[in-house]
């Protein structure tokens, strides 16, 4: 489960990397082939980027002129009448077929093109199995996901992302420990704006370890309080490249970084130079990351995300424009929540421990039935047991 | 066989049709998108997730024939490529084409090459695709998640598309060379202005072999001789390769084919000329010479030709690591060990000469 992501033994590999080369180079390139890259500063990329296109490379709005002949003669030094050749003789028109009724969804009998046999195969196979050809719930679901902010503009154009802005993608890894997901661990990914402050990421995590109750209240199930461990707890960082950006925004948030780094630090473990800052005060462009490259978010103490920064591009004009939806999740895991054992219906709200009245430890029960079975009329606890409110993983479905 | 290698046989085959016109016109290539419909490629998908992922793919794929080290033609053909299937995509909105910024100074470096040769319509479909925003401008050319289990992907993509690479001659160019025989010179002068006879130097002084400017001119020279013909008996063998398949009658077949049979038994009868002498404890394993037939070679031919494309890239690679030597023969020897098949042997010796052939290849690796 985490086997094959293991954060803190990277710190070993990154030093071994970064001490051959001083300065981060500026133009990403792989630090191990096909996996990922070596450090480099975001901010830079987005500098070399906007260095070397033009203008209308950049812009985020609908292009106004039209391509004319003067244009393109002006463009690639050829002469007028060329340009205005060029138009006909490279037009799309010439790609497609003459023939105005082709339906898209039809292949064709008679195609040469072995994608399209290997398609039609798979076709017919579904026929003949009478495999339902619709996109399941999962599917629409993950398209909806990915496509939903597409092309979205904001009311108010003061939140209308600049032209140049830079794009991360992020990888953020559920730590539920599931023995199915062994090999391929769930994760949601979130799009980020480089100008967008790190606290503005971990605002938009949503973990299930931060709805926990502490607690038993088997006595008092009624008592149950209502605030919940992201109101208590509110410390967390992050780690990248060997520097930990610790939550200070408010008084109660401790560092829990100065653990790590004391271990770090005690016996000669090789991990030199870790260093502590505050995750306010930074935001992605700032940073010096490797892309591919797993890093940590920490919070509840001892609740850790696996975070991959995947990809990172310039803003396209198709893309979501209004910074207020930043971060936007565009990929979620549709994790199945448990559900009650008596009624099988209901999500379960409640779990017990040492239960006498329950057939398996630990058993999962919805509210209603929780009471049912474990209380009387009067509210009098009948039995023995333990329990502890529960939040499933799949609460955020 | 997977989509994904439908997808690639596809391409390749449009791109192979498109390097045989010999012609970089788009007028030539969309004459042969038609034909093949290519815009088809896209039907039959309804699922609009399914619809993306497919199309990402083949842009993604289209791309690698794009850049360096891909011939010229070649490149010209993906640039066509990529516009064709950009603009006949289903997907609403469309996919666009990742380009990393390591990529980028490659491909303006080709627009402007297009430019200055003025191939018009090469550049204005590049424009076109610009002004389209066909681009996502990203850092890494693919989505990077960290997966070290899963297997790299890379299919190896044709290696005949690719451009000769020259890299003896990037490392010692003209200018290397005419500079190093400047500074011979001057040398040579030096050591006699500093020796008591003016007009030769002293016997004391002569340190380096005299001749050695000409020698690495020669031995430049020699090696670009020896890949151009390899490059000409490569293609010639492709040819005469379709034309016996196609089964065509006729002299010029015959005549290349016996010309290459003959180079070929000329080679194999240098090489396996040389039999070595077994001790006495593999004395019933002696291998004896036997005379291969021309006509036995030329069946033989045919199976071992697929190799040869994926030998061919081994051995330039293998070539630019060893020093430059010289001795062309050796290297031909390797050649041959590696890419001819099995000489022709009787029934009684087959274990024998087989035995002994291999480890031999073995050891000049």
């Amino acid at each position: 489960m985490q086997r094959a992501l293991g954060p803190l033994t990277s710190p070993c590999a990154v030093d071994m990397a970064g001490s051959s080369e001083s300065a981060s180079s500026k133009v990403p390139e792989y630090e191990v082939p096909d996996l990922h890259t070596r450090v480099f500063h975001v901010g830079s990329l987005g500098a070399l980027w906007k260095e070397t296109l033009q203008r209308a490379d950049l812009a985020l709005q609908e292009p106004v002129a039209e391509d004319g002949a003067a244009a393109v003669a002006e463009g690639l030094g050829c002469p007028l009448e060329t340009a205005a050749e060029l138009g006909a003789v490279c037009s799309i028109d010439m790609l497609k077929s003459p023939d105005k009724k082709e339906d898209p969804e039809i292949i064709l009998e008679d195609s040469d093109l072995v994608t399209l046999r290997i398609r039609k195969k798979a076709l017919e196979r579904r026929e003949e199995t009478i495999i339902v050809d619709r996109a399941c719930r999962q599917e629409t679901f993950t398209y909806e996901m990915e496509s939903h902010a597409i092309g979205k503009r904001p009311k108010d154009p003061a939140d209308l992302i600049e032209e140049g802005e830079l794009l991360l993608t992020l990888n953020i890894f559920y730590p539920v420990i599931f023995q199915k997901h062994k090999d391929h661990k769930p994760y949601q990914t979130v799009l980020v704006l480089g100008c967008q402050k790190l606290t503005e990421l971990r605002d938009s995590i949503s973990c299930v370890s931060d709805l926990q109750i502490g607690g038993e209240f088997s006595s008092h199930p009624d008592h149950a309080p209502e605030h919940i461990s992201k109101d208590l707890y509110k410390s967390a960082y992050f780690y990248f490249e060997g520097v930990f950006y610790n939550d200070k925004r408010h008084s109660e948030c401790r560092d829990l970084s100065r653990t790590v780094i004391e271990w770090a630090e005690s016996h000669d473990r090789g991990y030199e130079n870790l260093q502590t800052a505050k995750m306010e005060d930074y935001t992605f462009n700032d940073l010096s990351i490797k892309v591919g490259f797993p890093y940590l978010f920490c919070h509840q103490g001892d609740c850790e995300h696996i975070i991959i920064i995947t990809d990172i591009r310039l803003v396209h004009q198709d893309d979501c424009l209004d910074r207020t939806l930043y971060p936007l999740l565009i990929k979620k895991h549709w994790l199945w929540t448990r559900k009650c054992f008596v009624c099988k219906m209901y999500t379960a709200r409640w779990v017990t421990n040492e239960d006498s009245l329950a057939p398996e430890d630990p058993c999962f029960f919805c509210d209603v039935c929780f009471r049912m079975l474990h209380y009387d009329a009067e509210g009098n606890k009948l039995g023995e047991f333990l329990a502890y409110p529960y939040v499933d993983p799949g609460t955020f479905n | 066989m997977s989509l994904a290698s439908g997808l690639q046989t596809d391409c390749e085959a449009l791109l192979r049709s498109f390097l045989e016109t010999d012609n970089v016109r788009f007028e030539v290539f969309s004459g042969l998108w038609r034909d093949r419909r290519f815009h088809t490629i896209f039907h039959g998908q309804t699922r609009p997730l399914e619809k993306n992922k497919f199309t990402q793919k083949a842009l993604d794929l289209a791309l690698r024939y794009f850049l360096p080290p891909y011939s010229f033609q070649i490149r010209v053909g993906a640039l066509y490529l990529l516009y064709g299937l950009y603009s006949t995509q289903l997907c609403k909105p469309k996919q666009k084409i990742r380009i990393a910024l390591k990529e980028w100074f490659e491909v303006q470096k080709f627009q402007q090459d297009l430019i200055t040769a003025q191939h018009y319509d090469a550049a204005y479909i590049f424009r076109k695709l610009r002004l389209d925003k066909a681009f996502h401008f990203t850092a890494m050319p693919r989505l990077l998640s960290f997966r070290t289990k899963k297997k790299i992907r890379e299919t190896e993509l044709k290696e005949e598309f690719k451009e000769l690479n020259n890299r003896v001659s990037r490392l010692i160019t003209n200018d290397v060379l005419e500079e190093m025989m400047n500074v011979h010179d001057h040398y040579q002068k030096m050591k006699c202005l500093i020796s008591t006879d003016k007009s030769q130097p002293d016997k004391a002084l002569s340190l380096i072999k005299d001749e050695f400017v000409i020698n690495i001119k020669n031995m430049i020279l020699e090696y670009q001789h020896w890949q151009q013909d390899k490059m000409k008996f490569f293609a010639k063998g492709k040819e005469s390769e379709e034309m016996t398949d196609k089964k065509e009658g006729g002299t010029s077949q015959d005549s290349e084919s016996s010309e290459r049979a003959s180079a070929l038994a000329k080679i194999k009868y240098k090489s396996y000329s040389a039999v070595a002498q077994a001790s006495k404890s593999r004395r019933h394993r002696q291998v004896k010479l036997e005379s291969s037939e021309s006509g036995s070679d030329q069946g033989k031919m045919e199976t071992p030709r697929c190799k040869r494309p994926r030998v061919k890239s081994q051995l330039t690679r293998k070539r630019n690591l060893l020093e430059i030597k010289g001795g062309i023969n050796a290297i031909e020897k390797e050649d041959v060990t590696h890419n001819r098949g099995m000489p022709v042997i009787t029934e009684e010796e087959n274990s024998s000469e087989e035995d002994l052939p291999r480890p031999k290849r073995r050891r000049t690796r």
